[in-house]
């Protein structure tokens, strides 16, 4: 890597040079290495490393990024005056111009820890660990058999070197590993496809392969199977009252931080500016203290919590990362910030813009999204609902492109009567606007979970590694319906 | 333009003829030269034009029935060396593959000699085109665009250790254009083409302009069950027969036409075909990632599940003599997917539906249960009721919740124009019709 950090700040000078009134470079590799088990087969293993250069310009308010894999002192040249080009087309008539928020400048060398490094973990090791899993899925769970069983486990290893014409320096190193499963369950002739976890999520995070040891993913797949079958064998409709009480899971819970108050409070898309793809947000930019959700709705994003999947230290534009309050008792109190909608919103950046690969613009993401956890246990909670559904964990959801109207369909869910679980219920779905769903909360649990997913942003499309997460939650006064 | 085809040529050798002295049996190698030019806009104005340009390498290899794939950006020649020694140790330490086939025998003979490309598509003046859809969606109605506009094209050079041989070009200039005209009225239009004189930035703006505009007020409807008219554009996305027919999407068990071959599971009129190159059309390959022919596979014919996708490893684990040319070693996809076209106009269809709804645009679709293909999406931008075979006032806040199997049966007209789709939400180029399914299930969400 060090070997690059003069292209770098050469990409950097050479656009100033050509008249930028900013720009920054970041030499990025990406080495990924995937394992998948098909039924107790491997398939084949991949290896992916990607590397090159990406350069970012403004120009007389116009922005442009540009990239290449072909790396020396004559492609950067060519790089840059391409970008330089661009940005000066882009320039002409401009109605919006770009201007960064001025922020504080750092030289940083930062990373994470890894007691088993994953340059050391080669495809074998992630078979053997896969077999494991695979082994300690039992023939049948409550006459459930899994005739397909898919299992993926990854490494991989970002570096970044990054510079920018504002002074700021910086290295990074995130090593992450990763395991997703997905069954086929069947029962009575019946499949019925089923992620563990459930909600498409996976486990891992930021760190050596000692993460995935301490996940003992031998104990916790065939522990979760309990459940989910429970789900696959379900047949009772959920109850179709109007005013119930449903406790969400933190599987659930997690994904609602995410997809209804992460989302909606990224800058970007309340400017407008992923408008005709990931879209635009009920928020506007006037809005920053509007009352959305009850005393009890807390939420917040924090990229800097430990083997976090979306850690990270520093963001793409050289800004350092903490920890951002974005729900604080029901009002939205923080918008997820880059260097240009800081500028716009009239604060500093909050660190939150990053790019997923060398050839991809830093954009506004999410780190780790997550209700902040309360004081209740889910004993209590169960104990005080009179009537309601409890959607410990689901499969199917989405959100329209405001981040308004949200569904959940549950995969292991029971119904609830006097303080106790009643009947397993079938997909039952939850379809709530976001206001209303805020609003409901009336009790957080203090069993904060974390699971991972991977975010879909950006044209071209970035797929970010974050963490959701979320205790158990109670809602009421609520609505759930059957499929 | 001939160096860069030289040199793709000569990196793509060297890989090959590199791996071959480390041991390896079969060896497949790719190489890609990407230039993508991308300007994206949103509330009228540039907000990033984006350019991007990559020489990359894709390899499969197998030693001793072992087999790894690997993909590098360093083509170096001690970048290329340093890959092939750590992929070729790593592969060593794996298991046998139960799925192991040799590569397909070639020299082959590609026709046509490449996909759909125009030399022209690269340096077409793609930011004075973002600006001339903006142009016709405000003076079709709307106050607001936003959107991208791709042009991109991609040199291919493919050389197997099994004797194949040759190289693809192909290009593709993509427009998607959302238009406002108020905060909660949007309408959505594409132009996708492989060719500028198939490209219509205007005609895409004007539409996403006209129906921006045509959405203003509208209003929500009932939970229930409505005969729906659907664009290309979400026929595109909620018909995925052909990523279902995939073998290995269907031995993962994660397809709904899963143990479905030979089975009748839509109605007669629906054909889909994976073309390898639809002429004309958008996008395409001539080559598979093993090197073979890319070709026309009947996928679906009246309504008949027919084909499934192989590359050579699933074809002989489902007992088929030969690929079909939709490598992919790791997973065989299709290259072009071409829905059947019926005999209605969009607006015979409206006047038939007589009381319904017309959906143009959707978006983010997931699946309860894969294998049996129940769903939800939202639609996105307009939709409008239909009554009395007219289209009426425009509605939002509900969803689609329904199955794949159910609505293939429920299809009941097919729309005589086709069009290509190629966007966020369909990464595959489509050729696709409108159609109306019936007794679509409708949802919406509980609060204000």
């Amino acid at each position: 890597m060090a070997e690059n950090s003069d292209l770098v700040s050469l990409a950097v000078d050479l656009a100033r040079q050509g008249g930028c009134e900013y720009s920054e470079a970041r030499f990025q590799r990406t080495t990924d290495l995937t394992c998948f088990l098909r039924n107790g087969a491997p398939e084949p293993a991949a290896v992916s490393d990607a590397e090159g250069i990406g350069v970012r310009v403004i120009f007389e308010g116009a922005l442009a990024f540009g990239a290449t894999n072909l790396v020396s002192r004559e492609t950067v040249k060519d790089l840059v005056a391409r970008i330089v080009k661009n940005a000066r087309r882009a320039s002409e008539g401009l109605k919006d111009k770009v201007k960064f928020s001025r922020e504080k400048t750092h030289t940083a060398n930062w990373g994470v820890d890894e007691k088993k490094k994953l340059e050391d973990i080669q495809a074998e090791t992630l078979i053997s660990f896969l077999k494991e899993v695979d082994k300690s899925i039992p023939p049948s769970v409550s006459d459930v058999t899994f005739p397909n069983r898919n299992l993926i486990a990854f490494t991989s290893v970002d570096e970044k070197q990054y510079e920018n014409s504002d002074g700021s320096k910086i290295s990074g190193r995130i090593p992450r590993v990763g395991y997703l499963g997905m069954l086929t369950g069947l029962y009575e002739g019946k499949p019925s496809t089923v992620t563990v976890p459930p909600g498409y999520s996976g486990l891992g995070g930021t760190g050596g392969w000692e993460l995935i040891e301490d996940l003992e993913l031998t104990s916790l797949v065939p522990s979760q199977l309990k459940g989910i079958t429970r789900g696959i064998r379900a047949t009772a409709r959920p109850p179709n009252d109007e005013a119930l009480s449903v406790i969400l899971g933190p599987n659930v819970a997690g994904l609602t931080s995410h997809e209804s108050c992460g989302h909606p409070g990224e800058a970007d898309r309340i400017l407008g500016r992923e408008g005709a793809q990931a879209g635009e947000s009920f928020l506007k930019a006037d809005k920053l203290g509007m009352q959305i959700g009850s005393e009890e709705a807390f939420v917040s994003d924090d990229p800097t919590i430990p083997n976090s999947m979306g850690f990270y230290l520093y963001d793409d534009e050289g800004v350092k990362a903490r920890k951002r309050r974005l729900i604080t008792a029901g009002k939205f109190t923080e918008f997820l910030q880059n260097r240009a909608t800081a500028e716009i919103f009239g604060v500093e950046s909050n660190g939150s813009s990053r790019a997923v690969q060398f050839d991809r613009e830093p954009i506004i993401r999410m780190g780790n999204t997550f209700i902040e956890p309360g004081d209740w246990n889910f004993e209590e909670m169960l104990k005080e609902t009179k009537k309601g559904v409890y959607i410990k964990s689901f499969m199917e959801w989405n959100i329209d492109d405001k981040r308004l109207n949200q569904r959940y369909v549950g995969l292991e869910a029971y119904r609830i009567e006097n303080g106790e679980l009643k009947e397993t219920v079938k997909d039952p779905v939850f379809e709530i606007t976001t206001p209303k769903y805020w609003s409901s909360i009336d009790a957080r649990a203090s069993d904060l979970q974390f699971t991972c997913g991977t975010c879909g942003k950006g044209d071209p499309m970035q797929g970010a590694p974050v963490f959701i997460g979320a205790p158990h939650i109670r809602l009421s006064g609520v609505r759930v319906g059957a499929r | 333009m001939m160096a860069e085809a030289k040199r793709q040529e000569q990196i793509a050798q060297f890989a090959l003829e590199r791996a071959k002295k480390l041991g390896c049996d079969d060896v497949s190698i790719v190489c890609s030269l990407s230039n993508e030019n991308q300007v994206r806009f949103a509330n009228n104005s540039i907000t990033l034009v984006n350019s991007v340009r990559n020489l990359t390498l894709d390899v499969y290899l197998s030693v001793a029935k072992k087999r790894i794939l690997g993909s590098t950006y360093n083509p170096t020649e001690r970048g290329i060396e340093r890959f092939l020694e750590n992929l070729v140790r790593s592969c060593r330490a794996l298991p046998e593959s139960e799925d192991y086939v040799p590569l397909p025998k070639g020299p082959f003979t590609y026709n046509p000699q490449h996909a759909n490309y125009d030399p022209n598509v690269v340096d077409a003046p793609f930011v004075e085109y973002a600006r001339e859809a903006v142009d016709t969606s405000l003076s079709a109605g709307a106050v607001r665009a936003s959107g991208s506009l791709n042009s991109d094209s991609t040199d291919l050079y493919i050389v197997t250790s099994a004797g194949a041989s040759g190289s693809d070009k192909v290009s593709q200039i993509l427009l998607n254009i959302r238009a406002f005209a108020d905060d909660n009225s949007s309408g959505h239009g594409l132009s996708c083409s492989s060719y500028l004189s198939g490209f219509q930035p205007a005609k895409a703006g004007e539409r996403a302009g006209n129906y921006a505009k045509r959405s203003l007020n509208s209003k929500p409807i009932m939970e229930g069950e409505y005969n729906i008219v659907f664009s290309p554009t979400v026929v595109a996305n909620i018909i995925p027969v052909a990523s279902s027919a995939s073998a290995f999407a269907i031995e993962s068990g994660n397809s709904f036409l899963t143990d479905k071959l030979g089975q009748k599971i839509a109605v007669e009129p629906l054909d889909v075909h994976d073309y390898g190159v639809f002429e004309l059309g958008l996008g395409g390959r001539v080559f598979d990632d093993e090197g073979v022919p890319t070709r026309v596979n009947h996928i679906l014919e009246h309504g008949i599940f027919k084909t499934m996708l192989h590359n050579s490893s699933t074809a002989k684990k489902f007992g088929q003599e030969r690929s079909t040319g939709n490598a992919g070693i790791f997973a065989p996809r299709a290259a072009t997917i071409v829905f059947s076209h019926g005999d209605s106009s969009l607006d015979e269809m409206i006047r038939e539906t007589k009381d319904g709804l017309f959906i143009t645009n959707n978006w983010y679709t997931r699946y309860q249960n894969i294998r049996a293909g129940s769903y939800s999406t939202v639609p996105r931008d307009a939709a409008f009721r239909i009554e009395s075979g007219e289209i009426k006032e425009p509605i939002s806040g509900f969803r689609i919740s329904d199955s794949v199997p159910r609505q293939l049966e429920n299809i009941r007209l097919i729309g005589r124009e086709r069009e290509w789709i190629k966007w966020w939400e369909v990464s595959t180029p489509t050729l696709a019709p409108a159609m109306m399914i019936s007794s679509v299930r409708v949802t919406r969400a509980v609060g204000s």
